[in-house]
C-alpha cells in the first residue's frame, strides 16, 4: 500500500467500462446529462452506438434500463449519486430491484465530496440502495479498486449500486497485489485495541488515524469494506472480536450506511463492543468552495476518526492530532 | 427585506438594460474570485432577473421561486442591484462557510424556494400559488425555470396541476438558453415545440427575445393579466453581453482565467458607461 499523499489518476472508471464493453456487446451505457462528469465521455466517443443520453430525466432512464436488461442488455446507468438514487427511487425499486435485473447504477460524488450543497450531496444513497432487496451496494476506495470492480460486477445476476468519487481518483493500493473481492472485506492491518472499519473515500483517513493512534499506544486494525451489501459479516465480526472497541468511518450519513450494517452484524451475532460511527451526523450539510472544508467541518476527517477511537477505547489525555498532509495538485490526501 | 404594497413602477427598458449589465458585472466578479462557476446562467438570465426584480416582484409580498439553484448567482446580483442585498455580501459568494452558496439551498436569501435538484421548482411555485388562493391572499408567484429542466417529468406534472387548478397568479419565466451540462438542449433531448406544449397543458404561452427588456415587460404584463397560468419563453444565450468569451465557452460551468475575467470586467464597465449615458 502507498503512503499519503497519494498519486491520482483520471477516468479509471470510464476506461474500465470501455474495456469491458469491447469484450461484452451486451453492455450499454446510459447517461443523464452528466456524461463527462461520470467519465463516460470515453464510452460515448469510443462506442457511440451503445451510448444513450437520456437527458435530465432519471426516472424515465431507470425504466428504460430495466426493460433493456430484460432483453439481455447489461445497462450501466450514470449520474450523480443523488440523482440516481433519491430522485428515481420508486423506479429503481419497481423497474430494476424487484424484477432483480442486471442493471448497474453508478452514482458519482458520494457524500460530502461535492461542495454543491444538499441537492448534490449523496449522504443517503447507500442507505436507500441497501434497503432495496436484491441490490448489491459497492463503495470502492481507489483507482485500483475502480478498475477491478467494473469487470467484477459485470456478471452479477442482480442489480448493483456502485458509488464512485468524481474527478482525481487516488491510487492507494499497489496494482498487482490488491485484489478486490465482492464477497470479502479486507484486513489491512491488525491491532487489539480498536477495529476501524471503513471504505470508499474515508479509507485514507482511517489509515492515517490508525498510524497516529499506533504512535500513541492505541493499536488499531483497519478493515476495508468495499461491498456494503451483502456485508462480509464474518470478516467484520472477526476484526471486532479481536478488538476492545469498534469505529466505523464512512462518507455517508451515520444512519443506514456501513455503520448501520456493522451495528446490525454485531448485534445479531451477540458480540458486544462499544461502537462509534464517524460520518455525517444526521444533518444536511452546506455548500462550500471545497470538499475538504466540508470533510473537516462535518467530521469526516482523520482527526474525527482518531477522536472516536481515542474516546471509545477510554484512552487517557487529549487525543493526538493527525499530521498536516498537504495535497499538492494532482495528489490526494485525506482531510 | 423591504415591503412594497403596490407593484413597483416599471423601469424603462433602457434602465432595465443597465441593471442587466450590472448583474453581469457582479456575476463575473463573483465567478472570477473562484476561477470557475455558473456565469452562463447569469449571462442568459440577466435581463429576465433585471426585469423581474425592478419592475414586478414586490419584495415581501410576491413569491419568487428559483427552480434551478445554479442560477442563484444572478438572483444575488439582481438583489444587490435592487437594495435587497448588500453588494459587499456578494464577495462571499461560493466561499467556504458562506451563506451565499454557489448552488441555492434552504438558507439562501432572495429566493423563497430554490432547488439545486432540477425540475422541482414549478411544483413549489404551484404550491405557493395554491396556498395563497386558499388563504385569499392576492399576490403573484413568479418562477424562473430553465429549459433543460423541462426534460424532467415533474415539470409537466406541475404544469398540468397548475392549469387544472386555474392558478392564474402563477407566472413562469422560462430561460430558453439551449444549454445543459452535456451540450445544447436540442442535441440531448428535443423539447420543442415548447410554446405549443405549454399551451396544450392549459397555459398562456408567449415567446420573446429574452435579452430585450421591452419585450419582456410587454410579455410579463400580459402574463400577469392572463386568466390562466402563464409562461414567458425567453430565448437567450449563455454568452450574451460578453463578446470576449470564446465561442465554445461552457454554458453550465465556465472556467474564467484572470486574464479573461479582466477583459470581461473591462467590456462590461464600458457597456455600463454607455448604458448610463443612454439612460439619461
Amino acid at each position: 500500500m502507498r503512503q499519503p499523499p497519494y498519486p491520482t489518476v483520471l477516468k479509471p472508471y470510464g476506461t474500465a467500462l470501455v474495456e469491458l464493453a469491447k469484450q461484452r456487446p451486451e453492455v450499454v451505457c446510459l447517461s443523464a446529462d452528466l456524461t463527462r462528469q461520470c467519465e463516460v465521455d470515453l464510452f460515448r466517443d469510443t462506442i457511440p452506438e451503445r451510448f444513450i443520453n437520456g437527458g435530465m430525466a432519471e426516472q424515465n432512464l431507470m425504466g428504460i434500463a430495466g426493460a433493456m436488461a430484460r432483453e439481455g442488455h447489461i445497462p450501466f446507468v450514470h449520474s450523480f449519486g443523488v440523482f440516481c438514487t433519491r430522485r428515481p427511487y420508486d423506479q429503481v425499486a419497481m423497474a430494476i430491484a424487484y424484477p432483480d435485473l442486471p442493471v448497474r447504477i453508478v452514482g458519482f460524488m458520494p457524500g460530502l465530496s461535492s461542495p454543491g450543497g444538499p441537492s448534490h450531496q449523496a449522504i443517503d444513497d447507500v442507505a436507500l440502495m441497501r434497503a432495496l432487496p436484491n441490490m448489491t451496494v459497492v463503495d470502492v476506495a481507489d483507482a485500483v479498486e475502480v478498475s477491478q470492480v467494473v469487470p467484477a460486477i459485470a456478471d452479477l445476476p442482480g442489480p448493483v449500486y456502485l458509488r464512485l468519487k468524481r474527478g482525481e481518483i487516488p491510487v492507494i493500493f499497489d496494482d498487482g497485489d490488491h485484489v478486490l473481492k465482492l464477497d470479502s472485506a479486507q484486513v489491512l492491518s491488525t491491532g487489539r485495541d480498536v477495529a476501524i472499519i471503513s471504505g470508499g473515500m474515508m479509507l485514507p483517513a482511517a489509515l492515517v488515524a490508525a498510524s497516529v493512534l499506533a504512535e500513541h499506544g492505541v493499536e488499531a486494525s483497519v478493515l476495508n469494506v468495499p461491498v456494503i451489501k451483502p456485508l462480509d459479516a464474518t470478516t467484520v465480526l472477526d476484526a471486532c472480536a479481536s478488538a476492545r472497541a469498534v469505529v466505523v468511518a464512512e462518507n455517508h450519513s451515520v444512519i443506514g450506511g456501513l455503520g448501520s450494517a456493522v451495528a446490525e452484524a454485531l448485534a445479531e451475532a451477540g458480540l458486544g463492543r462499544p461502537l462509534r460511527r464517524v460520518g455525517v451526523q444526521d444533518v444536511f450539510a452546506g455548500g462550500s468552495r471545497t470538499a475538504s472544508y466540508l470533510f473537516e467541518r462535518y467530521g469526516l476527517s482523520a482527526r474525527a476518526v482518531i477522536e472516536a477511537a481515542w474516546t471509545v477505547t477510554a484512552s487517557q489525555g487529549p487525543p493526538p492530532a493527525p499530521p498536516p498532509l498537504p495535497a499538492e495538485a494532482g495528489t490526494y490526501a485525506p482531510v | 427585506m423591504r415591503v412594497q404594497s403596490t407593484r413597483p413602477a416599471p423601469l424603462p427598458p433602457r434602465a432595465i438594460q443597465l441593471v442587466a449589465h450590472r448583474i453581469r458585472l457582479h456575476a463575473v466578479r463573483m465567478v472570477a474570485r473562484q476561477g470557475l462557476g455558473y456565469l452562463g446562467q447569469a449571462l442568459s438570465s440577466a435581463e429576465l432577473m433585471a426585469t423581474l426584480f425592478t419592475s414586478y416582484l414586490r419584495s415581501g409580498l410576491d413569491h419568487f421561486v428559483l427552480s434551478p439553484g445554479h442560477y442563484v448567482i444572478a438572483a444575488y446580483a439582481a438583489a444587490a442591484e435592487t437594495g435587497l442585498l448588500d453588494p459587499a455580501d456578494l464577495d462571499a459568494y461560493g466561499q467556504d462557510g458562506s451563506d451565499l452558496e454557489a448552488i441555492g439551498t434552504e438558507r439562501s436569501p432572495v429566493a423563497d424556494i430554490t432547488c439545486g435538484s432540477l425540475g422541482q421548482g414549478l411544483s413549489a411555485a404551484a404550491g405557493l400559488a395554491l396556498s395563497d388562493r386558499l388563504r385569499g391572499i392576492q399576490v403573484q408567484t413568479y418562477a424562473l425555470v430553465s429549459d433543460g429542466e423541462v426534460q424532467e417529468g415533474q415539470t409537466w406534472e406541475a404544469a398540468m396541476f397548475a392549469a387544472h387548478h386555474g392558478l392564474d397568479r402563477l407566472v413562469v419565466l422560462l430561460d430558453c438558453n439551449n444549454s445543459q451540462v452535456d451540450g445544447p438542449v436540442n442535441s440531448i433531448t428535443t423539447i420543442e415545440p415548447i410554446p405549443a406544449k405549454w399551451e396544450a397543458f392549459g397555459w398562456t404561452a408567449q415567446r420573446v427575445d429574452g435579452h430585450d427588456p421591452g419585450a419582456l415587460l410587454a410579455a410579463l404584463d400580459e402574463a400577469v393579466a392572463s386568466p390562466k397560468p402563464a409562461v414567458v419563453l425567453a430565448d437567450t444565450s449563455t454568452r450574451h453581453g460578453l463578446d470576449c468569451l470564446p465561442a465554445d465557452a461552457d454554458g453550465h460551468f465556465i472556467k474564467l482565467s484572470t486574464d479573461l475575467a479582466d477583459r470581461a470586467v473591462a467590456e462590461l464597465e464600458t457597456a455600463i458607461l454607455q448604458a448610463e449615458r443612454s439612460a439619461r
